[in-house]
This record gives C-alpha cells, structure tokens and sequence, in this order.
C-alpha cells in the first residue's frame, strides 16, 4: 500500500503535446486523480472584438489555432452572417466545405503522425507528416498559405478553385489513398501499437453521454453527436452520412476512429467537387450588426463541435464573440479517462482527446 | 433536417431545475458563456439534443451575487464556471471542481469585465438612443386617446417614461458592473491612448475622444 | 511480435524520388498566388488611405501631406484585404516571401511629386499653344494680305 504522490506533469513535457497542466496524484505508478490546470496560452482573443471590427477579426479568430484556423474563420463568417441575416451563395459554401473537410484530413494525420511519436513508433509519424505535405502543397496552391490561410470572408470566400484545380486535388487525394492505407494498417494491425492502445483509458458509453463529450473522442464510445449529419451548409448536399462510430471506447478505438474518418472525408470531398454549382463566391457585406442582435452556430470541427456566439451593438465592433471548442468540452471526459491509468499511458491518453489548448483558451 | 437554434430568457433561481429537466429529457450540456454588459454580467447556458439548440440567457447578474453550479448535472460545466469565475468575476457556489481563482493564470483580475473606450462609446450611444425612443413612445401614446381618459393616462404613461429616461440616465452612472468598467477602463485609457494614437486611425481616436467628452459633460 | 507493417513502404521508398529537395541548392518555384510579401505602384496611388483604414495589423501607414506609403513588413500579417479593397489596384500581392532581416524596420516609399512633371509638360504645353498662335496669326496675315491684294 503506497503513499499518494503528486507528480505536476507538463505544461512542458517532452511527450505532452499540448501546454497543459496537470497534477497527477499517484500512489505505486497508478494514477488516482488528475488535475488539469490551463491558462499557458491565453491571449485574450476574444478581447479583441471590441477593437477590431467585424471584417478584420476574421483574421484574429483564425489564429486561434494552426490546426483548427480554417475551422475557426468559417465558423466564426458562418455566425456572422447569422448575425446579420445574410446569405452566401451555394458555390461559397461548397468551397468553404470542400477546405473545411481537407482541413480535417490533414488534421488527423498530424494527429496520428504524434500519436505515432507517442509511443515512439517515430517512422510511422514521418510517413504520416509525409502524407500531410500533400495537403498542404495543396492548400498553398489554393489559397496561399499552409497553415493560416485567410480565404473566408464575412460573406463568402475570396478565391475561387479553378477545375483544373480540381482535378489537381482528385490526382493528389488518390495518390494519398493508396499509401495511406499502408499507414492504416501499420496503425491498426501492429501488435506493439496494439500493446499501448488496447484497453487504455475506456470510457463506457454511460460516462461519456454524462460528461457531454464530443467530437472522435465520443465517437469512440458509441455517442454520435457528429454536427455534419444535421446537414447545414454544404453538407445537406451529401447523399449518405454516417458518422463513424466504435463502441470499445479505448484508445485504440480513439486512433481506429480518426483512422477512418480521413478516408471519409476523402469521398466527401470527392462526391462535393463533382457537385458543386457555379456562381458567385461572395457578396459584399455592408453596414454593422444590430444593438442587441444575437446568433449562434455550431460546426463540426476535427477535434469535435465548436459553438459559436455573437452579439451586436449597433457599431462595427461586435459586443461579444465566444467560440467554445471542443476541448474544453472535453476536459472533464479527459479527467475520467486518466483515473486508473498506468503513469506511463498518461501522455497517450492526452493525446487520444487531440487535445487543442490554444483553442480552448483563446 | 438543419438547426434549430432558440434563444430563451431565464431566471437565475430557475437554473439548477433547468438543468436537471434538460439532463433528464437527454439534452447535452454545450457550453456557458458571459458577456459584459452595462447592467452586470449574462450568463448564457447552452443546452442541445440532436437537431435544436437551445440557449437560456440570464440577464444582467450583479457583481455579488451567488450563481448555483450546474455540475452536479453535468459535470463538465466546471471548466466554463472556472472561467466565467476567472475572467468576469461571477460567482458561482457549489462548483465541485472549483479551483478557487486559478483555473487562468492571470496578470489581471477579471479581465473581461474591461471594455475599451470605442465600446464604451457605443453602448453610451445606445443607452441615449433607447431614451430617445421611449420619449417619442410616450408623445404618441398622449395623441392617440380619448380627452379625459387621455389626461389621466397620459399623465400616467409620461410619468412612467420620465421615471424610465431618469432609470436610463441614472443607471450608467449606478451600475456598479459599469462602474468596475469605468475605473479600469480609465486606468487603462493611457494605455489605450497611446495603443491609439500608434493604431490606424479606425475611428478610434474620434470616438474616444466624443467618449472623453462625454464623460466630462456628464 | 509479427511481421513488419511499414516494409512494403519502407522497401519502396528505396526506389522512388525523395520527397525532400536539396535546399537551398534546390528551390521550389513559388506556386502564384503564394502569400508573400504586398507590393505598391506608387505612381499610381491617390493616397486615398483606405488600405490604412482596413489593415487588420496597423501594417501601412499612408501619409498624404507627405506624400508616403510606408509598410511595416513584420506587421503584415499577409491577408490580403489591402490588395482587395484599394480603389486603384495599385497593391498587389507578390509570392515571394519577404527577406528575413536582423532588424525590425518600415519599409517606405514616396510618391513622386506633380510639381516637376507638370512644369516640363507646362512648359511643353506652353511651347505647342505659342507655336499654334504664331501659325494661326501667320495664316490670318497672310489672309489679310491676299485680301488686301485682291481689292
């Protein structure tokens, strides 16, 4: 019977992916209780609506994050056009659809690519960041930047994607496919990946539909709360959606989920490029939002749905802009998942949550 | 089938029932925000279940006044209460994972709560425009009814609107979640100035300037 | 332990091209539309101050009694919205990224000034008026004189 130790672990640690804090009360190399603490990133983001007017702070919200930033400027020109009652044309939505869904790929291969690394499997992380060059090339060819790649408007998209561009991306998605599938099954058939995801961190069903969790790592207990079924935007154009669902609701289930939601997204992008309208990509948005207007709206985003609020003051300033992203949904979940684990699986089990702590605290 | 988005008022006592009947429908907990405003702080509870989303704001909460916690329906509340605690100020008792104020590591208390001069500038503008509308309400309604009836209820109505213009113009000043606001936005406004005059000229610069003038008029 | 996942790819990678270049002795042409570095024609602007007003950053500062665009090239964030809203289309966006640099500076240009163009176009103008005075005063006196020969 061991004393109960307090080990603080991160917010810099050569394998926690994420500046945050936590303290690990461990009695004998088994973790009783974890406490998160956050607060290394905070900038104040949300702050800034009040200098920044609502066409230039689409450039703020996009940096919330690296890996989430177009998921943050379509979400937030989404709200703001709720905002202010406009509509943007079909091509508009389907272009932001077709990046948003190219976002999530490339989001979980940088995902995997550092569960890979987690438990050191360090060839398999280079080959997944391979893959996700691909994409980037291809977000740099369309929109010009990598990572950040302002193209949304408040009222559209600001470039439009050529069909010899299109074409470019069906080659390169192809191409991707096929080796991917190799990595897939370096990821879901190794035994030594096997040894340190199967059985780690389970969370039933019950306990995840309490805690509210959402995104892959509910998906991986069975709790379907997948934002693109309802079908807004674009994707009410796709003609079957099911999100992907495991009912282990272990790690491995966490990486099997994400493993296969890339594929996914890889035919929806292809069924949206060969049924996208022509047409304008944007309108022109003049005057400010209403005194006492409000509008929110939620997105499915690859780590999980993001909900969005606004509230007008008359002036070219927001009142408010809140974007409450998924891992600080998720934060509670986390907790469970890290009460009984072995010390040595703490990093992976915050890895599974694709913990994003420059979102959650912006 | 699209979202259903509604807005929904609230009442502070109704809250933990709220969430209870919400847990027990099978709605999930989204989230829980704050925004500043100059009669205190709202609080916003979001809550959903598949296709409708469904927010309950709480208008107006005093500095000083106890928030009930909504963890003990759903747990992963505690995040956003800590927040609201760190960032706004608000008060929230029962929370069952409460880190007492260290959630955020902050430089400043309560930073939120802070509004920059052009805000400031605009909800002056459109606590005046409010007044401005209700006295114009209260001339029609004295022209449209009958004479005697009209005298009486008239008087009555203007009586009701003058006491709403000196609510108005009384509560800037009152408002204690303002007044936070006032003194550390004046405390920042050297800051601001200076961040100002170095920033592009937005309009800024006018606007803290009317808002300058405002304040010494007032 | 069983087989090993990654040989196919492993084996492969034996034989294929590399998926790196050799940089700096090998570069990637810049793809257009590649966010780089904004670009001013200064003969063209009106000193109008809207790219001013809509940078997000605070990157340009115009000053029109000086007659200067000057650009903050750490500021600048690459959005784009300066380029899209200038009434001129004098900006632009080049793909190339802008030089690295140990110091923090503001990059400036000024407008050339009407004054010297206009006084060598003044004299010019000037110069076509006087010889089109002296053609058509030779044309009337020569009119004049025909007439004055005809009576």
């Amino acid at each position: 019977m061991g004393k109960a130790t307090v080990i603080p672990f991160g917010p810099q640690h050569p394998v926690l992916p994420e500046p945050l804090h936590l303290d690990l009360v461990v009695e004998d190399e088994v973790v009783i209780e974890a406490i998160p603490q956050i607060g290394f990133v905070h900038r104040g983001l949300e702050r800034l609506v009040q200098t920044r007017d609502y066409h230039q702070f689409i450039y703020i919200a996009e940096r919330i994050c690296g890996i989430c930033a177009f998921g943050h400027s379509m979400g937030y020109a989404e709200t703001v056009e709720k905002l202010m009652g406009i509509e943007i044309p079909p091509r508009a939505e389907f272009l932001r659809a077709v990046w948003h869904e190219l976002s999530r790929v490339h989001s979980h291969l940088l995902w995997m690519g550092l569960a890979a690394d987690a438990f050191g499997f360090e060839s398999l992380f280079m080959h997944c960041w391979r893959l996700r060059e691909r994409i980037l090339d291809l977000f740099e060819a369309t929109t010009g930047g990598r990572v950040i790649f302002s193209v949304v408007k408040v009222g559209g998209v600001t470039r439009d994607i050529s069909p010899d561009m299109f074409e470019r991306f069906a080659t390169t998605l192809s191409g991707i496919k096929g080796e991917y599938n190799q990595i897939c099954k370096a990821f879901l058939t190794d035994a030594s990946v096997k040894n340190r995801t199967v059985d780690v961190g389970t969370i039933s069903q019950q306990a995840a539909l309490d805690q509210c969790m959402v995104g892959p790592f509910a998906r991986a207990s069975n709790v379907n709360n997948d934002i693109r079924a309802l079908g807004n935007g674009a994707y009410g154009a796709l003609s079957d959606f099911k999100p992907i669902l495991d009912s282990q609701g272990d790690c491995y289930a966490r990486v099997k989920v994400r493993a296969l939601e890339v594929l996914q997204s890889i035919d929806i992008i292809n069924e949206l490029i060969a049924q996208i309208p022509a047409g304008d990509i944007a309108v022109e948005v003049k005057g400010s939002p209403a005194l006492g207007a409000e509008a929110s709206n939620v997105l499915e985003q690859p780590r999980g749905e993001c909900y969005y609020y606004a509230r007008g003051n008359g002036t070219k300033n927001l009142e408010r802009m809140r974007m409450r992203t998924p891992t600080s949904q998720n934060l509670a979940g986390m907790t469970t998942a890290l009460a009984g684990c072995d010390l040595a699986d703490v990093n992976m089990i915050v890895l599974t949550i694709d913990p994003c702590i420059s979102c959650t605290e912006r | 089938m699209a979202l259903d988005i509604d807005f929904l008022p609230l009442e502070l006592e109704e809250l933990p029932a709220l969430a209870k009947r919400k847990k027990k429908a099978g709605f999930r907990f989204v989230q829980m925000l704050c925004v500043t405003t100059q009669d205190g702080i709202d609080l916003q509870y979001s809550f959903m279940k598949e296709a409708s989303l469904e927010n309950y704001t709480i208008r107006g909460v005093r500095p000083g006044t106890k928030v009930p916690s909504v963890t003990e329906t759903y747990i992963s509340a505690f995040v956003f209460e800590n927040e609201a605690h760190d960032l706004f100020g608000v008060e929230i008792e029962g929370n069952l994972l409460d880190f007492g104020g260290n959630f955020y590591k902050l430089s400043e208390r309560e930073p939120m709560t802070i509004i920059s001069p052009a805000q400031k500038a605009a909800r002056e503008k459109a606590v005046q425009e409010k007044a401005a509308g209700e006295e114009a309400a209260g001339e029609e309604a004295v022209g449209e009814e009958a004479v005697l009836e009209k005298a009486v209820a008239s008087g009555e109505q203007q009586k009701a609107a003058e006491a709403n213009d000196a609510k108005e113009e009384a509560s800037p000043q009152e408002a204690p979640g303002l007044e936070k606001a006032d003194r550390t936005a004046e405390a920042n406004d050297a800051k601001e100035e200076v961040r100002l005059q170095e920033a592009p000229s937005l309009g800024l610069e006018e606007q803290a300037a009317e808002a300058n003038d405002a304040k010494e008029g007032a | 332990m069983g087989s090993f996942k990654l040989g196919k790819m492993t084996f492969g990678s034996l034989f294929k091209k590399p998926e790196t270049i050799l940089y700096p002795v090998q570069t990637r042409p810049a793809p257009l539309g590649l966010k780089g570095h904004i670009q001013v024609a200064i003969v063209d602007c009106i000193l109008c101050g809207i790219c001013m007003k809509r940078c997000p950053t605070g990157a340009i500062k115009v000053d029109k009694p000086a007659a200067t665009w000057s650009i903050d090239r750490f500021r600048c964030v690459q959005c784009g919205s300066c380029v899209r809203e200038c009434p001129k289309s004098c900006l632009a966006m080049d793909p190339n990224y802008a030089k690295p640099q140990t110091q923090k500076s503001i990059e400036s240009v000024s407008k050339p000034t009407a004054s010297e163009s206009s006084e060598e176009e003044k004299a010019a103008k000037e110069a076509l008026e006087a010889k089109k005075a002296a053609k058509i005063k030779a044309a009337l006196e020569a009119k004049a004189a025909r007439e004055k020969n005809l009576t």
